[in-house]
C-alpha cells in the first residue's frame, strides 16, 4: 500500500487547496475578485471546520499533531526545530511591524451625480419653470441639429470627447470626469430641461449634495445663447440616439 | 419511448443542423478567400455618409481641415487635399499613405491630438469605407513603397548607448529635441501649412501621434515627418544619412527616454511630505528631494471662465513636498521647451506673438476643510478664499520673484507681497525643465488670508502653470484639479515596539514549551 499522507499535511492541504479554488473560482475564471474581506471570512469558517473534522476523534487529533510533537521533543529533529522556531518570531514580528505601519488614505468624495433639479431656476436673467420647459420638437430639425453639433465642437468635445462619451483629450486631467452621453445611465435618464438647467449653470450651479466646488463644467450662460443651449441638446440626442425623458404621462416611449 | 414520428423528427433535425453547419463553414471559407479583395475597396459612398457624421465637425465637409472645430485645435486637423501624412510608412519622397496608416490612424486615433480612436465605434469595414472617402478628396497614384525595416535590433543596453551619441553627434537630433529630448532646442519652427509647431518632447510617450515602440519610431526617422521640419533621414539629397542599423539604435534610445517616473499614475493623487530632522530644501538641486514621493498631475488647458484658453504647451507638473518643524517646502517641476524671459533677444523670437514671463501657481485653501466642501477649484469662491502662491521666472531686468495673493473667486484677487505671507521661491531652468522651490512656515501671515498648516490632514492643493512664450497670461494658462496634500506625521516607536512584543512573546512560549519537552523525555523514553 502507498504511503498515506500524514494528517497534518492532508490539513494544511485542503485549507490551501480551497483557498486555491476560490482565487481560480472567482478571481481567474469568472473575473470577479472576492473582497479580501469576505475571503478572510470564508478561510476562517474553512479553517475551523478542517480543524473540527480533522479532531473529531482523540486518536485523530493525537494523530494531526504528531509531527508537531515530534518536532519539538525528539532530539534528532533538533536543527529544524531551531529553524522554525528562529523563523516563527521573526515572521511574526515582522506582520506585526507592516500591519501597524501608519498609512493614510485619501477621504472618499461622495457626490450625487443627477441632483434633483430646483423647480425653477433664474438663467439668461429670467425665471425658468423646470416642471413645465419643454422645448417642442422643432420642423427645421436637421438643420438645427447640425448648428447643435457646431456648438459642441467648438465648446464641450475638449472634455466630453468627439465621441460624446466623456473622453475628450483634456478628460483624464479632471475629477470628477466628463460625463459620457453615450452611457445610458446619464441623459437617457433625464428631461431636455435637466440637460438646460446642468448647461446653462455649470458646476457652481449644482446644489451642494453635487460637490460644485469640483466640477469643471463651466457657466453656459456666459458663453452661449439659449438657443445655442437648445440646439446642442438636440446635436446630443440626435447623436447618441437616446431620446429624452418626458413630462407627460402619454409621451410615446415607443422610440426607446 | 420515443415514436417514430418523434425520431423522424429528431433525425431531420439533426440533419438540418449539419446543413446550417456546413453552409456557415462554406460562408466562412468564401468571406476568407473573399477578404483580400474586400480590403482593397472601402466603399466610398458609405464613407462619405460616415464622414459627414464623424469626422467633418473637424476635418470639413471638403476634407480641408477646415471644420468648426478646427479653429480652437492644436495641432489642427488633418487636410486631406494635399494627401501629406505625418505619420505614414510608405516611401519617404512619395505623397500619400498606405491604407493601412490611415486605417490605424482612424482605429487607434493620435495620441496627444484631439482625434480619438474610433475603434469602439466603428467597424473595421466602416473605417476602410471612410478612408477610401478620405482619399477622394485629392488625386493620387497609390504608394508603391513601404519603409524597409531591414532586421530589427532589439533594444540593449549598447544599443542604446550607440543611439545616444548618433542623437547628440553634430547635434543631429538634439539641435531640435534638446540634450535631454525635451523638445527644448531652441527654434522657431512652422509646417508647410505656417502653423507653429514644436518639437516632440520625447519622454513623454503618451503624446507620441504613433506609438513608442522602436518600430514606429524608427519609421519617423526614415520618412521624417511630411510637411514639417523633421526631416527624413534616408533622403540622398541629405548629408546625414542613417543606415538601417543606425536608425534601429536611435529608435532604442528614443524608446529609453520614455522610462521616467515623471508619468502620470492617477492613482496617485496625494503628495505626501515626509518630515525632515532640521532645516527644510530651498534649492532645487537639493539631494533631500530624492526623500520625497513624487506625484505627477495633469495640467489642462483653462477653458471655464472669462478669458477661455485653447492652445496649452504644458502638460504636466510634478511635485515633490517635505516638512520640518518651521516649514514647508514645495519642488514644482514641470517640462516647458521654452525659458521664457522678457527683453531677452533670443527668447522673444522664439515666443509666439508677445512675450510674458513663465510662472506656476500653488492654490490652498485659507482654511483647511473639515468635511467634503471645499473652495472652488478655480480660485476659489466668496465663502471660501483660496492663497495662492506665485512665482515668475523675471525678465532682464528684474530677478525672479515670488507673491502671494488671496483669491474669493476669479474676480476677486488681491495681491500680497511674499514677504507677508513669509514665501519664498527660487528656480533653475535646465534642459527643457523648469525646477522651482517654494518655501513658507508652517504657521505665517495673517490667518484669513494664509492657510495654517497641520499634520496628518488631507488638505487641497491644486495648480496652474502659464508659458510665457505661448502668449500665457492672466486668465490664459493651465491648471490642475484639486489634489490632496499630506503632512505624513513621523512614524513613531509603536510598530517597532509592537513588533519587538510580539517577537519576546513567541521567543518566550517556544523556551517554554522547549523546556517542557526535554524534561517530560526522560521518563516518557
Amino acid at each position: 500500500m502507498a504511503r498515506r499522507i500524514p494528517r497534518l499535511a492532508q490539513a494544511v492541504l485542503t485549507i490551501v487547496g480551497i483557498y486555491g479554488a476560490f482565487r481560480l473560482v472567482f478571481d481567474v475564471l469568472l473575473g470577479q475578485p472576492i473582497p479580501s474581506s469576505l475571503l478572510t471570512m470564508y478561510m476562517f469558517f474553512v479553517v475551523a471546520g478542517v480543524y473540527m473534522v480533522f479532531t473529531f476523534t482523540e486518536e485523530s487529533t493525537r494523530e494531526l499533531v504528531a509531527p508537531i510533537r515530534a518536532l519539538v521533543e525528539d532530539p534528532r529533529r533538533k536543527p529544524i526545530r531551531n529553524v522554525v522556531f528562529a523563523l516563527t518570531p521573526l515572521l511574526a514580528a515582522w506582520f506585526t511591524y507592516a500591519g501597524l505601519q501608519p498609512r493614510i488614505e485619501a477621504p472618499v468624495e461622495l457626490r450625487s451625480i443627477h441632483p434633483a433639479p430646483p423647480s425653477s431656476v433664474k438663467m439668461f436673467g429670467k425665471r425658468f419653470d423646470l416642471l413645465k420647459l419643454e422645448k417642442e420638437e422643432p420642423k427645421k430639425f436637421r438643420q438645427l441639429v447640425a448648428e447643435g453639433a457646431k456648438v459642441y465642437v467648438e465648446n464641450c468635445h475638449f472634455c466630453h470627447g468627439d465621441k460624446l462619451d466623456g473622453r475628450g483629450p483634456y478628460a483624464e486631467g479632471l475629477n470628477p470626469v466628463p460625463m459620457s452621453f453615450q452611457d445610458v445611465g446619464t441623459i437617457a435618464q433625464l428631461q431636455e430641461s435637466f440637460l438646460f438647467w446642468r448647461i446653462a449653470t455649470g458646476g457652481p450651479g449644482l446644489p451642494a449634495d453635487a460637490a460644485p466646488w469640483i466640477s469643471s463644467m463651466p457657466v453656459w450662460e456666459t458663453f452661449l445663447s439659449e438657443e445655442e443651449i437648445w440646439k446642442v441638446i438636440l446635436f446630443l440626442y440626435d447623436y447618441t440616439g437616446h431620446r429624452p425623458r418626458l413630462w407627460s404621462e402619454n409621451a410615446d416611449h415607443s422610440k426607446h | 419511448m420515443p415514436t417514430t414520428r418523434n425520431i423522424d423528427e429528431a433525425a431531420m433535425r439533426r440533419g438540418a443542423r449539419a446543413i446550417t453547419q456546413l453552409a456557415t463553414i462554406a460562408l466562412i471559407v468564401c468571406g476568407a478567400l473573399a477578404a483580400p479583395a474586400f480590403a482593397q475597396s472601402g466603399d466610398k459612398v458609405k464613407g462619405a455618409e460616415i464622414y459627414a457624421q464623424r469626422c467633418a465637425w473637424c476635418h470639413g465637409e471638403k476634407g480641408d481641415g477646415q471644420g468648426p472645430g478646427a479653429a480652437r485645435l492644436v495641432p489642427p486637423p488633418r487636410d486631406f487635399t494635399f494627401g501629406l501624412y505625418k505619420i505614414k510608412s510608405s516611401g519617404f519622397d512619395e505623397l500619400g499613405a498606405r491604407e493601412d496608416d490611415l486605417i490605424r490612424m482612424i482605429r487607434d486615433g493620435m495620441p496627444g491630438t484631439s482625434m480619438p480612436g474610433w475603434k469602439d465605434v466603428l467597424s473595421e469595414q466602416d473605417i476602410r469605407d471612410v478612408t477610401a472617402h478620405i482619399t477622394t478628396f485629392v488625386e493620387l497614384d497609390k504608394p508603391k513603397k513601404q519603409v524597409d525595416y531591414g532586421t530589427r535590433i532589439a533594444t540593449s543596453a549598447e544599443s542604446i548607448e550607440q543611439g545616444k551619441k548618433l542623437f547628440l553627434e553634430g547635434d543631429r537630433c538634439s539641435e531640435c529635441h534638446g540634450k535631454e529630448g525635451k523638445g527644448d532646442g531652441i527654434k522657431s519652427l512652422k509646417d508647410d501649412a505656417g502653423f507653429r509647431t514644436w518639437p516632440r518632447n520625447l519622454t513623454k510617450p503618451w503624446t507620441f501621434r504613433a506609438s513608442n515602440d522602436p518600430k514606429d519610431i524608427f519609421a519617423r526617422i526614415t520618412n521624417g515627418i511630411p510637411g514639417t521640419q523633421m526631416p527624413s533621414f534616408v533622403e540622398p539629397a541629405s548629408k546625414d544619412k542613417l543606415t538601417i542599423e543606425q536608425r534601429w539604435h536611435i529608435a532604442n534610445y528614443v524608446a529609453s527616454l520614455g522610462k521616467t517616473g515623471m508619468r502620470v499614475r492617477p492613482e496617485r493623487t496625494v503628495i505626501r511630505a515626509a518630515k525632515l530632522e532640521g532645516e527644510v530644501p530651498t534649492t532645487p538641486e537639493d539631494a533631500r528631494w530624492k526623500q520625497a514621493e513624487p506625484a505627477t498631475f495633469f495640467l489642462v488647458p483653462q477653458l471655464i471662465a472669462k478669458e477661455r484658453f485653447f492652445t496649452p504647451s504644458n502638460d504636466t507638473v510634478t511635485i515633490r513636498a517635505l516638512y520640518g518643524d518651521k516649514d514647508i517646502a514645495l519642488l514644482l517641476e514641470w517640462d516647458d521647451r521654452t525659458k521664457s524671459i522678457p527683453g531677452d533677444e533670443r527668447a522673444e523670437k522664439i515666443a509666439d506673438p508677445e512675450i510674458a514671463e513663465d510662472r506656476i501657481a500653488v492654490q490652498l485653501p485659507v482654511e483647511i476643510p473639515k468635511g467634503m466642501e471645499k473652495p472652488y477649484f478655480i480660485m476659489g469662491d466668496a465663502a471660501h478664499p483660496v492663497t495662492l502662491w506665485q512665482w515668475s521666472s523675471g525678465t532682464t531686468k528684474t530677478a525672479e520673484s515670488a507673491a502671494l495673493a488671496v483669491a474669493r473667486g476669479i474676480e476677486k484677487v488681491e495681491a500680497r507681497a511674499a514677504a507677508a505671507g513669509g514665501l519664498t521661491a527660487k528656480g533653475a531652468y535646465r534642459d527643457g525643465t523648469w525646477r522651482v522651490v517654494m518655501k513658507r512656515p508652517l504657521a505665517a501671515g495673517d490667518p484669513k488670508d494664509d492657510i495654517r498648516f497641520a499634520e496628518g490632514v488631507f488638505i487641497p492643493i491644486a495648480f496652474s502653470a502659464w508659458d510665457g512664450s505661448n502668449g500665457e497670461k492672466e486668465s490664459r494658462h493651465t491648471l490642475t484639479t484639486w489634489y490632496w496634500l499630506l503632512l505624513e506625521p513621523p512614524r513613531g516607536n509603536r510598530p517597532l515596539f509592537a513588533a519587538l512584543g510580539v517577537f519576546l512573546l513567541i521567543v518566550g512560549g517556544e523556551a517554554w514549551w522547549a523546556r517542557a519537552a526535554t524534561a517530560r523525555r526522560p521518563r516518557e523514553s
